[in-house]
C-alpha cells in the first residue's frame, strides 16, 4: 500500500472532523497516563526519601557485631555513602547523679537522610543540623538534662571518660525502638568509644551501617549483600524499617498502581469506542478502495500506517500535555504537599509514550482489523457488515494487549488477573441484565406518554447498541467508585489505626511488685494506659519433638527453592530466635483469630499457645502442633491451640507467641504497659523513672507524629490521582455517547421531518440517556460492590463491609451524569435543522 | 472475426440464507462476454441482475459455479488474488457514485493508480477528468459537486486504472433524465475510445438497447439471450 496515500487519507480525515474524536480520545489517555505516572513517580520517591528519614539512610545492615569491611568497599565502590553508629546501655554520671542511659555513638557522615535537631535547651524547639557531635561532645535527650541536674556547658561521665554536654538534643531521625534504645538518649561521637572503655568483650551492642545512594547502586548491593549475610545480620530498607510505615506506604503504593491501572482500562475503552466509530464510518470507504483494487493486507498497511502516524502525534502531543498538566498540578499543590517533590524525570514520560502506543494498537486493533474483512459488495449492499475476519485474532490481540498494560503498570499479577477476569465476568453478568433491564422498560413505556414511550421503545429497538453502551457507561462509573470506596476504605482505615490518644510510651520491665504501684500513679495522673501483660524471654527448642533449628535450615532450603515473590516469607521471624512471651486471658484488642480457637477466660489445664500468623507461616506451624520451650534454661512443652492476625502498626503491646493463663506462672516474668502521654506532660517520665528506676520507658511519640504526617502526605496523593482518573472516566462517557450519535442523530432527523416538534425529541432524548444512566448507575454499584469486596480482602488486607450509600449515590449519579453529558452532547440533535443532519449522516 | 470471451460462467448459481430458509438469488447462469462488447443486464426489481453483476465482478462469491475474467478463474481465488484482478483489469461505476467524501475529484480519480504506486497517477487522473469536463472542478470534493458531475468523477476514476472491463450498476438511477443521457453518452464513448467492455445493469430498456447486446433475467434465471445486435 502507497503510504502517501496513507498520509493523504489521515489528513483528509482529520480535516473532515473524522479522527477529531479518537485523536483527542487518545492525547487526553497519553496525558492522564503521563501526568499519574509523572505525578505518582515523583511522589513516590518524595514518600521513599521522606520516609528514609526514618532509617536515616537508604538501607540499613544492622547486628550484634562489627561488619566485614568488605561490605563497605563493595558500598564504595558502587558510589554509596554509608555512616555508622553504635548504640549500647550504660550508666552515665552527672557530679551528683547517675542515669541507665542509652547511649548513641555516631561517625561524623551520619545521618545520611533527614536531620538532628538540637537546642541550647531541653524541651525547645531546636535548631535542624545535619551532622552528630563533634569528639569530646555529647548531646543529651531532653529529659536528660534534668534527672542529672546538668546543662549545656557542664559536664558527663560515660564509663572513664569526660565529655562537655554541649547540646540538648530533641530529635533524631531514626530513634526507632529496640533493646539498647530503651534509655534516654546519649550521643556521641564514634571515635571517642575506645576511651569510654564501656565498650568490653561480652556487651550487649547494637550496630548499624547505614548506606545512601542511587536506587540502582542500592538494588545492586541489596542483591549482593543480602545472601552474603548471616544470621547474625540484617539488612532492611524503608518498606521493611518500620512496620507502620511500611504498612502505609505499601498500601499506598497499591493504590497508586491500581488507580495508574484503572486509568489505562478507562483511556483503553475511550480509545476502543473512538476507533470502533472510526472504523464503522469508514466500512464504505474500504468497501470503494477494494472495488478499486486494495487488497486485504493492502487495506490492514494503509488503516496500521494511518494509525501508527496517529499513534506518534498523539503520544507526542499527550506527552508534552502531561508534562506541562502534571507540572501545574504541582505548581498549584506545592503549598499543599508537606514534602518537597524532586525533580521529574524521563523515565515517566517514555512508559507514557509507550503506553500511549500499545493502548492505542491493543484497543484499536480490533475494529482496525475488522475492516480488512469489509466484502466490496458492500457498496451495492451496504447492509453488509465485516464478514470473514479472523475476530479471535483481533480481540485476543485487544485482550492480551489490555493484560500486558495491566499487569505492566500494576506490577501485581494477582490484582490484574482479579480485575480483569472481575471486568469480564461482570459484563457478561451484566449484559444479561442489563438486557433485561430495557426490555421491562419497554413494559413499563407502554403504560406511559408519548416522550417516555418513544424514549423506551428506541432504547429496546437498538437493544444490542443500548446494551454495550449500558456496559461502557456502568464500567467507567464502576472503576471510579471502585476507585472511590477503595480510596475510603484505605484513609478510614489509616484514621483507625492510630486514632488520636493511641499509646505512644511502652514501659517495659517492670517488676511484678511495682505494677500494682505504677498502674496506680497512671491513674493518679490521669494517664490512660492499656492493660498489663507479663513479658518472659523464651524461645521454642522443638517443633513436633525436632530440634527448631533444624526445622528452620529445612524450611529456609524449601524457601529458597521457591520463586523470588517468596522472599518476604523468607525473611520472616524464625522459630527459632529469642522472644518475648506473654500469657493472657482474653484476646488482645486487634487481634483476629485465623484458625483454631482462643480459650475460655477460666481455663486451666495443659499449656496451649497462641501463634502470630507470619511466625506460623514462615514456620509451617498449625493449629496442634507441639512446640517445646526454653524459657530460661527449663523447658515447657505446648500445644499450638491457635493462629491469629496482629495488627502490628496499631502501636499496642503486641506479641509473636501468648500462652494460655498460669502456663508461665512459674517463671519469673517482669511486665509491660503502654499509655498516652502528652507532649507537655513529658516531664512526667522524670518522676516515673525516679519512682521506679528498674523500669524502661520507651518513647514512640515520635514515630507516631511522623507516621501520622506520611499518611497525611499519602491521602493527599491518593485523592489527587482519583481526581486526575476522574478525567478518564468523564473522557469514557464523552466517547460512548459520540460513539452511538449517529445512530440517534438519524433516527431524531426522520422523527422531526415526520413533524414530531423540538420538545418531543429533546423530552426523548433526556428520558432515555437518564434511564440509560440510571441502570448503568445500578449495574455499576453491584459490579463495584462484588469487586471492591475483593480487592479490599484479598489485596490491600482491609475489612470489608458493606456500603448502602453506595445503592442511592450509584444509580443517581448515572442518571444525573449520563443525562446531562448525553443531553448536552445531542442538543445539536434537536438545533439542527433534519435535513442538515440526514446530509452529514449520509 | 472471432472476438477473445472475456467474461465466462459456467452454471453459476446464488443461493442465501435468510429467516425463512435458503433463497435462491440465481441459478445456473450460463454466459459469455466477448472483448470490447457492451452487454446490458436487464430486469424488474429483485431479479438478481445486480447479484449477478458483483458476482462477474469478482466482488462477491457464487455459492457454486464458475467465473471466468480473462484467463483467471475468479472461483478458485482468495479475496487477495480477486482484489489483485479487480486492480489489473476492472473498473466500476455505481448508481451512488460511492466516492471518497474527504478526497477532492481529482484525488477521487488519482486513488486506482495510486493503489498500484503509479507515478503517473496525477497525469492521467488529471487528463481523464479534462476528458469528461472537469478540469475546472478538480479540487471540489463531492459534497461541493452535482450528481451528474459525481458520476462524472466516478466515470473517470472507472477509467483511470485501465481498465479492460467497466461494470456499471443503474448509473444513471440516481440522476435525472437529461444529466443521465449526458452520463450514459459520455460512459459509451469514453469506452469505445479504450476499447474496454461493459457490462451494465439497468431497467432502462432504452439504455440496454444502445448496448450491443441485452440479458434478460427474471427470478434467478436468464430467460433471454438476444441475438448479437452488433458486429462480433
Amino acid at each position: 500500500m502507497n503510504p502517501a496515500l496513507a498520509l493523504k487519507l489521515l489528513s483528509r480525515d482529520w480535516r473532515s472532523g473524522e479522527l477529531t474524536l479518537l485523536l483527542g480520545s487518545l492525547i487526553i489517555a497519553v496525558a492522564t497516563v503521563t501526568t499519574i505516572t509523572l505525578f505518582v513517580d515523583r511522589l513516590q520517591q518524595a514518600l521513599v526519601q521522606e520516609s528514609a528519614q526514618f532509617l536515616a539512610a537508604d538501607r540499613v545492615i544492622s547486628g550484634r557485631g562489627e561488619l566485614d569491611p568488605e561490605y563497605l568497599q563493595k558500598a564504595e565502590s558502587l558510589g554509596l555513602e554509608h555512616a555508622q553508629t553504635l548504640s549500647f546501655l550504660s550508666m552515665v554520671f552527672s557530679a551528683d547523679r547517675a542515669q541507665f542511659s542509652s547511649v548513641k555513638a555516631v561517625t561524623d557522615e551520619y545521618p545520611l537522610r533527614g536531620n538532628l535537631i538540637i537546642s541550647d535547651e531541653a524541651f525547645r524547639k531546636g535548631d535542624v543540623v545535619a551532622r552528630g557531635p563533634a569528639p569530646g561532645k555529647v548531646w543529651l535527650e531532653s529529659r536528660l538534662l534534668p534527672s542529672l541536674d546538668l546543662k549545656p556547658g557542664d559536664m558527663l561521665d560515660i564509663g572513664v571518660a569526660t565529655f562537655f554536654v554541649e547540646k540538648a538534643l530533641i530529635k533524631e531521625p531514626d530513634r526507632g525502638g529496640g533493646f539498647n534504645n530503651v534509655g534516654p538518649r546519649v550521643m556521641m561521637n564514634m571515635v571517642d568509644v575506645p576511651r569510654t572503655e564501656v565498650v568490653q568483650p561480652g556487651s550487649r551492642l547494637s550496630y548499624r551501617y547505614l548506606f545512601s545512594g542511587p536506587e540502582s547502586a542500592l538494588v545492586e548491593f541489596d542483591e549482593w549483600a543480602r545472601p552474603k549475610l548471616g544470621e547474625d545480620f540484617r539488612m532492611f530498607g524503608v518498606k521493611e524499617g518500620t512496620e507502620g510505615i511500611g504498612n502505609a506506604l505499601a498500601r499506598a503504593e497499591r493504590f497508586l498502581l491500581l488507580g495508574g491501572l484503572l486509568g489505562v482500562v478507562l483511556a483503553g475503552v475511550a480509545i476502543a469506542l473512538s476507533a470502533q466509530r472510526y472504523s464503522l464510518r469508514h466500512y464504505d470507504h474500504v468497501a470503494i478502495l477494494k472495488t478499486l483494487g486494495a487488497t486485504p493486507n493492502g487495506i490492514d498497511s494503509l488503516f496500521i500506517t494511518i494509525f501508527v502516524t496517529l499513534g506518534l502525534v498523539a503520544t507526542g502531543m499527550g506527552s508534552a500535555l502531561g508534562f506541562v498538566s502534571q507540572m501545574g498540578i504541582v505548581s498549584i499543590l506545592q503549598p499543599f504537599i508537606p514534602i518537597e517533590l524532586p525533580a521529574p524525570g524521563m523515565q515517566p514520560v517514555i512508559l507514557g509514550l509507550v503506553t500511549g502506543f500499545v493502548c492505542l494498537l491493543s484497543f484499536a486493533l480490533p475494529p482496525l482489523i475488522r475492516l480488512r474483512g469489509i466484502e466490496p459488495v458492500r457498496v451495492i449492499r451496504r447492509d453488509l457488515d465485516a464478514g470473514g475476519v479472523n475476530d479471535r485474532l483481533a480481540y485476543a490481540c485487544g485482550i492480551f494487549g489490555t493484560l500486558g498494560l495491566m499487569w505492566w503498570y500494576s506490577g501485581d499479577i494477582l490484582l490484574t488477573l482479579m480485575i480483569f477476569t472481575g471486568a469480564v465476568v461482570s459484563i457478561i453478568a451484566l449484559g444479561i441484565v442489563a438486557y433485561g433491564m430495557l426490555r421491562s422498560g419497554r413494559l413499563l413505556g407502554m403504560q406511559a406518554g408519548s416522550v417516555w414511550r418513544l424514549a423506551l421503545a428506541g432504547m429496546q429497538r437498538r437493544g444490542q447498541e443500548n446494551t454495550v453502551q449500558i456496559l461502557v457507561f456502568s464500567l467507567a462509573i464502576m472503576l471510579l467508585l471502585i476507585l472511590f470506596l477503595v480510596r475510603t476504605a484505605l484513609i478510614d482505615e489509616w484514621a483507625t489505626q492510630i486514632p488520636e490518644n493511641a499509646p505512644n510510651h511502652f514501659a517495659i520491665n517492670i517488676s511484678p511488685e511495682d505494677v500494682q504501684p505504677i498502674r496506680a500513679m497512671l491513674i493518679d495522673n490521669e494517664i490512660a494506659a492499656e492493660a498489663i501483660y507479663p513479658m518472659i524471654q523464651g524461645r521454642i527448642s522443638l517443633v513436633n519433638g525436632k530440634r527448631a533449628r533444624d526445622y528452620d535450615r529445612q524450611n529456609e532450603e524449601q524457601s529458597q527453592g521457591q520463586e523470588q515473590g517468596q522472599d518476604q516469607d523468607a525473611d520472616g521471624p524464625r522459630s527459632s530466635s529469642n522472644r518475648n512471651l506473654t500469657y493472657a486471658r482474653s484476646l488482645p484488642d486487634d487481634n483476629v483469630i485465623l484458625s483454631g480457637e482462643w480459650w475460655p477466660e477460666d481455663y486451666v489445664g495443659e499449656p496451649l499457645v497462641s501463634l502470630e500468623r507470619d511466625i506460623a507461616v514462615r514456620n509451617n506451624l498449625k493449629v496442634g502442633d507441639e512446640l517445646t520451650f526454653d524459657i530460661q534454661g527449663r523447658q515447657l512443652g505446648a500445644t499450638v491451640a491457635s493462629i491469629r492476625s496482629v495488627a502490628w502498626d496499631n502501636m499496642q503491646p503486641n506479641f509473636y507467641i501468648i500462652f494460655s493463663p498460669e502456663s508461665l506462672e512459674d517463671f519469673p516474668s517482669t511486665f509491660m504497659t503502654s499509655f498516652f502521654l502528652e507532649r507537655e506532660d513529658k516531664i512526667f517520665l522524670n518522676e516515673l523513672l525516679r519512682a521506679y528506676p528498674t523500669m524502661t520507658v520507651l518513647e514512640v511519640d515520635a514515630i507516631i507524629a511522623q507516621i501520622k504526617t506520611i499518611i497525611a502526605q499519602v491521602t493527599m496523593a491518593i485523592e489527587l490521582v482519583l481526581g486526575l482518573i476522574l478525567i478518564s472516566g468523564g473522557m469514557v462517557l464523552i466517547a460512548s455517547i459520540q460513539a452511538s450519535m449517529d445512530e440517534r442523530f438519524k433516527q431524531h432527523a426522520i422523527l422531526r421531518t415526520l413533524g414530531a416538534s423540538q420538545r418531543l425529541v429533546m423530552g426523548s432524548l433526556i428520558v432515555e440517556f437518564c434511564a440509560l444512566g440510571f441502570f448503568a448507575g445500578l449495574l455499576a454499584t453491584i459490579g463495584s460492590e462484588i469487586t471492591v469486596y475483593a480487592l479490599e480482602t484479598q489485596i490491600f488486607e482491609l475489612e470489608y463491609s458493606l456500603n448502602p450509600v453506595l445503592w442511592l449515590l450509584g444509580p443517581a449519579v448515572g442518571t444525573v451524569l449520563i443525562g446531562t453529558v448525553g443531553t448536552l452532547a445531542t442538543l445539536r440533535v434537536v438545533r439542527t435543522p433534519p435535513t442538515i443532519v440526514l446530509r452529514e449522516i449520509a | 472475426m472471432n472476438k477473445e470471451i472475456i467474461i465466462k460462467t459456467v452454471d453459476l448459481s446464488k443461493t442465501v440464507s435468510t429467516s425463512e430458509g435458503e433463497l435462491c438469488i440465481l441459478k445456473g447462469i450460463d454466459l459469455e462476454i466477448k472483448k470490447s462488447e457492451s452487454v446490458a443486464i436487464v430486469g424488474a426489481s429483485g431479479s438478481g441482475k445486480t447479484t449477478l453483476l458483483s458476482l462477474i465482478a469478482g466482488l462477491d462469491m457464487p455459492s457454486s459455479g464458475e467465473i471466468h475474467l480473462g484467463r483467471h478463474t475468479i472461483t478458485l481465488m482468495d479475496e487477495e488474488q480477486r482484489a489483485n484482478v479487480r486492480a489489473e483489469m476492472v473498473g466500476f461505476v455505481f448508481q451512488t457514485f460511492q466516492l471518497l467524501a474527504s478526497l477532492t475529484a481529482l484525488e477521487n480519480v488519482m486513488l486506482p493508480a495510486e493503489l498500484k504506486r503509479d507515478r503517473e497517477a496525477e497525469t492521467k487522473a488529471k487528463e481523464l477528468l479534462k476528458r469528461v469536463g472537469l478540469d475546472h472542478r478538480m479540487n471540489h470534493y463531492p459534497r461541493q459537486l452535482s450528481g451528474g458531475e459525481q458520476q462524472r468523477v466516478a466515470i473517470a476514476r472507472a477509467f483511470a486504472s485501465s481498465a479492460e472491463i467497466l461494470f456499471a450498476d443503474e448509473p444513471t438511477g440516481n440522476l435525472d433524465t437529461t444529466t443521465g443521457g449526458t452520463i450514459i453518452d459520455l460512459l459509451f464513448e469514453l469506452n469505445q475510445d479504450f476499447g474496454s467492455t461493459l457490462v451494465l445493469v439497468t431497467h432502462d430498456l432504452r439504455l440496454a438497447e444502445r448496448c450491443d447486446r441485452s440479458i434478460q433475467i427474471a427470478s434467478g434465471m436468464i430467460v433471454q439471450v438476444p441475438e448479437v445486435l452488433a458486429a462480433g
